[in-house]
């Protein structure tokens, strides 16, 4: 198709399809890439057990975001540890190479490993293993906007996959600010020209924050409504990976007897 | 790491929900500010704030660089942060690194605004020489030279600082009209322009011990903190970021409650952190 017109490059460039294409946010009927409503998220899909090799382990699939998290331990500290009365958390989000569409733009992220461990480490009740690690890696096999969160929930489902003592599931959503519109749960190109973003982390049925980022400008009023839309979402959220372990629960009964 | 006996605990804790600190202050009351400016010759700006013990160098540096594809209208800001060893022991080595990168972030987060450049702290189009061609980056680098607690806020108040005593010197595009070359420039050594700072937010962390919070929290305290938040705040009253430390979690009303207390106690330290500021410029200058 490139090669039709004299005028058009012939080479192909993958930045073309993510940076220029601002869409018009200035118009009252503006609609999201992916025909989305304002307030809709992404269709969830979780499956735990994706690993074998790991204690516990989730894949997760919203939209064209999919990431994979496996967990091991608890296990031994490393020798050079001091001795503690409470287990410890290690974490770590790293990138595929073609998780992007430029090459190895995931090392962007270098943030991600401590924003998980701050996530899940409030909820994961740490004195039921002590003097041993939990290791916690998640991978994202591509990205395409909102990425932590999706880490984080599918993080929180392989501790629970791996049988590690929590007060609660962790569920996080994402909201962006693009002009006067909040939406939820935003895509890569969304997110390239937001305005403003939420990302808040969970536990919905003990209603608590664990972690909460915002950046760019807010007024008081916007903040509380992207915050109960955060909320709400994450509720939602939380019921769907429920009935995901409830599932893998029941299919692993069947299979014993 | 601060090691503290029950009875110490208690007798903190204790004094929070009474009102009255361990130095005698109240929950909401910060320990002087003090502001020096204009410290590093070499840079185009620099500040040094004190609070408490607590002890932090900003400087600013200017150079002339490309701007990114994506965003040819805007210059670019980079943050880092540096704990020195001298500050304590454990930072020596890669130890103080992750606490350098916690704080670059959140400092990144709270000054440059969102992805579209909405709502930061430092207008990047004021940057721009030449759309596509040519921009300051803009090198902000903070050091810690001793460490006394609420380690954001001062880094936050020294950038805000060095901000205002930057002076960035004014260009002359001499050649190179021609759309696909590369434009020449003429830098000039005496005109410099004022970087206009009234948009620069300042943070406030609010530190949740027992039930109650605290601002501008020691050492002391900060061992004993189920968690704390950091809001960062502009003169509008508007938010620019906010980043949560601590793993305990917060209910959502408590986290409100924070922010609309973090707005006042911001209107206080932003007016007093302005005539430090005005003060430390006066003194330089003479």
């Amino acid at each position: 198709m490139a090669a039709k017109g004299g005028t058009t490059p012939a080479t192909y460039s993958p930045c073309q399809t993510t940076g220029k294409n601002k869409p018009p946010l200035f118009k009252e009927d503006w609609i999201r890439p992916d025909a989305r409503g304002f307030h809709q998220c992404r269709p969830a899909f979780f499956r735990t057990g994706a690993v074998n090799a790991a204690s516990g382990s989730a894949y997760a699939e919203f939209g064209n975001t999919k990431v994979i998290v496996s967990v091991f331990g608890p296990r031994e500290s490393k020798k050079a540890m001091m001795y503690s009365d409470s287990g410890r958390l290690n974490c770590n989000v790293s990138y595929t190479t073609f998780a992007t569409p430029v090459r190895g733009q995931g090392s962007d992220h270098k943030e991600y490993s401590s924003m998980l461990h701050k996530a899940l480490e409030g909820a994961i009740i740490l004195e039921s293993f002590p003097k041993t690690t939990v290791d916690v890696f998640a991978l994202v096999l591509e990205s395409s906007g909102s990425d932590l969160p999706v880490v984080i929930s599918c993080a929180s489902l392989a501790l629970a996959d791996a049988g590690i003592l929590m007060y609660d599931l962790v569920a996080s959503v994402s909201v962006s600010c693009l002009g006067k519109n909040l939406i939820i749960d935003p895509i890569s190109e969304e997110e390239n020209c937001q305005d403003g973003s939420i990302m808040i982390t969970c536990m919905p049925s003990r209603y608590e924050i664990t972690q909460l980022t915002v950046t760019g400008e807010w007024s008081t009023p916007k903040i509380n409504e992207g915050m109960q839309l955060c909320l709400d979402a994450c509720a939602k959220l939380a019921k769907i990976m429920r009935t995901c372990l409830k599932e893998s629960a029941s299919d692993a009964q069947d299979d014993s007897s | 790491m601060v090691g503290l006996s029950l009875g110490e605990q208690h007798f903190i804790q204790g004094g929070i929900a009474q009102d009255l600190r361990c130095d005698g202050r109240k929950r909401l009351t910060y320990r002087p500010i003090y502001v020096e400016t204009g410290i590093i010759p070499q840079a185009n700006g620099s500040a040094r704030v004190r609070i408490g013990a607590t002890d932090v160098i900003a400087s600013v540096k200017a150079e002339l660089g490309k701007p990114s594809f994506m965003q040819p209208d805007k210059g670019k800001v980079l943050i880092h942060i540096d704990c020195s060893s001298t500050a304590e022991p454990a930072f020596e080595g890669r130890g103080g690194e992750e606490l350098s990168s916690e704080l670059s972030t959140a400092l990144q987060r709270c000054l440059l605004g969102a992805k579209s450049g909405a709502g930061a702290g430092i207008d990047r189009s004021s940057l721009v020489v030449v759309e596509g061609k040519i921009c300051w980056d803009l090198y902000i680098d903070g050091l810690v030279v001793s460490s006394d607690g609420n380690l954001l806020d001062a880094l936050s108040a020294a950038i805000k600082a060095a901000l205002s005593n930057t002076g960035i010197p004014s260009v002359k595009v001499t050649a190179g009209a021609s759309s696909d070359e590369q434009p020449e420039v003429d830098i000039s050594d005496e005109e410099f322009l004022q970087f206009d700072t009234s948009g620069v937010p300042v943070i406030v962390t609010l530190t949740k011990i027992g039930r109650h919070y605290i601002v501008d929290a020691t050492p002391e305290e900060e061992s004993q903190m189920n968690s704390a938040v950091s809001i960062s705040i502009n003169r509008k009253g508007h938010i620019c970021g906010i980043t949560k430390r601590g793993g305990a979690g917060l209910d959502p009303s408590v986290v409100l409650d924070m922010v609309s207390v973090a707005k006042y106690v911001s209107e206080q330290l932003m007016n007093k952190l302005d005539s430090e500021i005005a003060s430390a410029e006066a003194e330089d200058g003479s």
